[in-house]
Parts: C-alpha cells; structure tokens; sequence
C-alpha cells in the first residue's frame, strides 16, 4: 500500500522584480516529480542543492501549494485536504530554527503535543519518553537557548514524534551536526524505521542515504533521473572501478587533462584542506592507474588507490550525465 | 473564526497564551511596551492633570492602561507573526492541525492580560507616587467592561495579524498606526475635543467603545443605558472582527503558502 503518491508534482515560484519597471521572475523549483512510497519504507531523495528535495518535501508537507500535478499522503490530497494530512504527518527541517529559545525543552514539547491536540493526560507521560528515545533526559527544564545544535536537532525528533505520526519527513535532519551527533541522530532515525513508520528522508550525506534508505530517487533540475534500491542504483556504476588519487595543489591544466583521457567515464575532486582527492570512474580499472599517472605528471601526487564503485560515484555519473 | 473552535480548543487556547507569558516575560522589548511606556505617559498626563483632582487621575489610569494594551496589541501580536518567521516556528504552527486563528487568540489573550499589568502600574503610581486615592463610581460596571474591552480587543487584534502574515511592509506601518488610536478612540483625552468631522471615524473603531464605557464607569456615573450600547457596539465589532479575521485568516494563509512567504528569505 503506498503511504505517499506524488503525481507529476510542479511548483513555480513568481517574485516581482525592478522598482519603477516591474516584472515578474519565474523560477521552475520542481519541473515534474513522481514517486510512491510504501507504508513502512524509508525513502531517500537525493540531489545538488537546488534539485528541488525541500521543495518537494514543503508541498508534500501542506506548506507551499504546488503549481501542478498532484500528491496524496495517508490517502489524502495534500491541497484539498491539507488538515487530514497533517494530523498524520511529523516533518523536521534540518538546523536549529523552528524552536522557542527562550523555553525550556519540555515546554516546547508542551506547547506542540497541545497543537497536535495531544491529551494533557498522554502528552505528560510520552514527553519524558520522546526526551529519552532522543538521548535528552534530565534536560527537559533547560532553556533551548543554551542546547547545543545536535541538542536541538533531537529535540526537533522529539516535537515531530509528540503525536505519534504515521509518516515522518526528515529534510536534511543531520546538516551541521559533527559526526558523532549525526550518527547518534541515525541511530535514533533507525530507531523509528524498526517502529515501521514511513519516512521520506532528504541529505546530502551519501553514506546516510545508502545506509538508511529502502530505496532511492535522485532528483536534478526539478525532475527525478533515477529512482531505485542502494544496490540497484550502484548497478549503473558496476561496469566501473574508481581510481582515487591523491594530490597537492594539482593545476587546472593537469586536471583537464586528465578529465580528455577516453577511458575516464567521470572525474570528481574532493577538496580536503590542502590536499585533492581526484576521484576517476573508469572501466579499467587498476589498468588505467599508469596513464592516470601519467596525465599528473609534474603535480605532487600521494597515495593511489583503485576500489568499487559506491552510492556517491553512481549519483555522481548520474547527476553528471545531466549537466 | 468558526466560534465553535473557541470551545474545542479552549485547552490549546490556554496552553498557547501561558507560553506566550512565559516567553515574554524574558523578552526587554514586551516588558517595555507593556510594562514602562504606560508608566512614563501615565507619570507624564498625572503632571500634566495634577492640579485636576482624582476623578482626572483614574482617567489617566484608565487612559493609560488603553494605551498599554493598543501597543502591546498592535507591537506584540503583529511582531510574533514575524519573529515566528524569524525563528522558523511559523511553518510549524501552520502545518500543526489546530486552525491558525485559534493560535493567534491565544497569542493575543496572553498580551492583553499582560497589558492590564499597565493598569495596575499606573493604579500604583497614582495612588502611592501622586498621593491620590482612587476609587471606581461604578465597580460591578467597570469589571465587566473590563472583560468585554479585554475580548473586544482581542478580536481587533486577529483582524491585524493576518496582515502580518502575508504582508512583512506592514511592520513599517506599525509606528503610524499606534498613536492616532490613542487619539481617535480618546484614550487620554476626551473625542469631543478633536474636529467634528473625525467622530464618526471614531465611532468605526471598537477600542472607542471600550475606552468610553471604562472611562465612564471609573470616573462618572454614566446612565447604564449608555454603558450598555457600548456593550452591544463591542460584542457587535467582536463578531464582526472574527467573522472578517476567519476569511483574511483562510485567504492569506493560502497566498502565503502559494508565494512561499511561510520562511525568511
């Protein structure tokens, strides 16, 4: 049974722009989405930043109103019949806005259990336990303002589980968070797929997406360019290895060059602080690392790697193949 | 406002006011709005009036409470609109199941009870600073206008806030509109001293009515039946207020989320 129907889902956004000559600007944010999700599946969508995932997410959520196509969540229209869906919807927006600083955490969690219409009753006793399922127990009567960001990410888990919502949207949950407090936050996003709720997952984390994720669409420009599982979408990378090479401060001119050789089917670079990591998909494999070599000669190379291909090198050839 | 909600959600209405409290009471800018601007107008009309007698200083009390609770209403209400959007909880609330305006009631019951705070304080001022004694002419009567000014009030408030929601310019008109109220609605000063052809103007506003039934059960003994069609003109513009607000509520929360004017920029 599908929990989410997303139906050639558009949105436009109109700004007017010039002070004495006014005109409008359109910008297409979504060109034409489509996807189910199924009851109990977590559901990644992937893609650059200004694919179009959290304004998917915003009108999947009732707050923006699509510009055409359609959408239903737990059965119903997310524009005619925006309150059904929200009684059953949880969403968290990566960061730490959407919080009142200036109380405390358990009166948060008070004020929202109260808007979901949470009894008074149930409400007391559940928000002692959301403040433990998210690691915040004996927190709860410090003021927002003085938790740390990963604090208030998980206070925000905690806010959007208050009414025990069927279906969950997570856009970016772990952004800005330090790796152990974004592998605290899987644990927790774990946690709630073991419990069988439907989430749709937004990241630009990879290894997260892989990690978490039933399946998988990867959206670019407004429209989806893949959807499959982890291991399917890696299917279109499986004819190819990737060399990883090493580098210090290597020349445009050399990367280029790299980049014409016929055998490179992709060519990505990682900056990490004063080093590269040029990441060359070829299907080659080990065979192609002398001419690779060869193409650096004259830069500072390190380490030479060769290994399979992963969830990123095959959004990278995907999304890559778009641009 | 579907009437009926007011009742179903009376517990949320309660819970949203006691966190409004509770929020600003630690916010400088609330606590000067509502607490130290009516003390300085009232310090300033009691020098002003001091040679007048008491009956003058009970209106500035009163005078000056009004005033308390226009700002409070007019700063306070129209600002948590956009510190919602500032802070990011605006979405939230919106896409919470509970109706908007029901929010907003909330939000506004908290500020106008606050705003009697003003009243207090310029009760205490005139009493214990100037020396004078107050006493109300007409208590029971004054009481009960207080309540219906107070919901009176409210009800103008939601008008206000879906403005806000949808258009943030509004917020440069904030200034403008808070003191020809004082004036049109003779909070300070009775309306028959400003030109003839600005009563009617008056007349439109439901913070007038408030302001008079309250001054004339503080300081006069105003006939009841004049007490009473002020009753009758505020239950009129409250209902009034809230059928308008229930329409602007549903069409600006539909352009907001049609324009994306939910978030900050």
């Amino acid at each position: 049974m599908n929990t989410i129907e997303v139906d050639h889902l558009k949105r436009i956004y109109r700004a007017q722009i010039g002070v004495f000559k006014r005109s409008i600007k359109e910008v297409v944010a979504v060109e034409d989405i489509s996807f189910e999700v199924k009851a109990g599946e977590l559901f990644g969508l992937l893609g650059p930043n200004g694919a179009g995932k959290t304004t998917t997410v915003k009108m999947l959520t009732t707050l923006s109103i699509p510009s055409g196509g359609a959408a239903r969540v737990a059965g119903f229209d997310v524009v005619k019949q925006a309150n059904e869906v929200r009684k059953r919807i949880g969403f968290i927006f990566g960061g730490e806005r959407g919080l009142y600083w200036r109380l405390t955490g358990d009166d948060n969690l008070r004020y929202f259990a109260s808007l979901y219409g949470v009894d008074p009753s149930v409400s007391k006793k559940r928000i002692p336990y959301l403040m433990e399922l998210v690691g915040l127990q004996g927190r709860g009567n410090e003021r927002v303002g003085g938790y740390s960001r990963g604090m208030k990410q998980r206070l925000h888990v905690a806010r959007t589980l208050l009414h025990d919502p069927e279906i969950l949207f997570l856009d970016e949950p772990t952004i800005g968070l330090d790796p152990v407090g974004a592998r605290e936050f899987r644990s927790v996003i774990l946690n709630l797929q073991s419990q069988k709720k439907t989430i749709l997952l937004t990241t630009h984390y990879m290894f997260e997406a892989d990690a978490l994720s039933d399946r998988i669409a990867i959206i670019n420009k407004g429209v989806v360019i893949a959807m499959d599982t982890p291991s399917g979408l890696k299917q279109h990378v499986s004819d190819l290895s990737v060399v990883e090479v090493e580098t210090f401060g290597a020349s445009e001119a050399a990367i280029e060059k790299l980049r014409a050789l016929p055998f490179v089917d992709a060519l990505s670079i990682e900056d990490r602080e004063q080093k590269q990591m040029l990441l060359v998909q070829t299907v080659r494999g080990a065979e192609a690392v002398p001419d690779v070599i060869a193409a650096l000669e004259g830069q500072r190379v390190g380490r030479v790697i060769v290994r399979e291909p992963t969830l990123e090198d095959a959004y990278v050839r995907l999304v890559g193949s778009q641009s | 406002m579907n009437y009926l909600n007011l009742f179903r959600y009376w517990r949320t209405v309660l819970v949203v006011a006691e966190m409004s409290i509770r929020m600003q009471f630690s916010d400088g800018f609330v606590l000067f709005a509502i607490v130290f601007q009516p003390m300085i107008i009232a310090i300033l009309a009691l020098f002003m009036l001091k040679d007048k007698g008491p009956d003058f200083a009970m209106f500035v009390v009163v005078g000056s409470g009004l005033t308390g609770l226009w700002s409070s209403l007019l700063f306070v209400s129209g600002n948590s609109i956009n510190v919602e959007r500032w802070i990011g909880t605006l979405e939230s609330l919106v896409g919470a199941p509970t109706p908007f305006d029901v929010i907003v009631f909330g939000k506004n019951l908290a500020n106008v009870f606050q705003s009697l705070l003003s009243m207090v304080t310029s009760y205490t001022l005139a009493a214990f600073l100037f020396g004078y004694s107050l006493s109300l002419t007409q208590p029971l009567l004054f009481f009960i206008t207080l309540l219906l000014s107070l919901f009176a009030f409210i009800c103008f408030g939601i008008t206000i806030a879906p403005l806000f929601i949808m258009y943030r310019s509004v917020q440069q008109w904030q200034n403008a509109m808070e003191f020809p109220v004082y004036i049109m609605c003779g909070f300070l000063f009775p309306i028959a001293l400003l030109p003839g052809w600005t009563t009617p103007l008056s007349y439109l506003l439901p913070p007038y009515w408030a302001a008079l039934a309250l001054h004339g059960t503080s300081t006069t003994m105003m006939p009841f039946d004049q007490i009473a069609f002020s009753w009758m003109m505020m239950i009129l513009f409250s209902v009034m207020d809230l059928i308008i607000a229930s329409q602007l509520f549903k069409i600006m929360l539909y352009k907001a989320r049609v324009d994306a004017t939910l978030e900050v920029d």
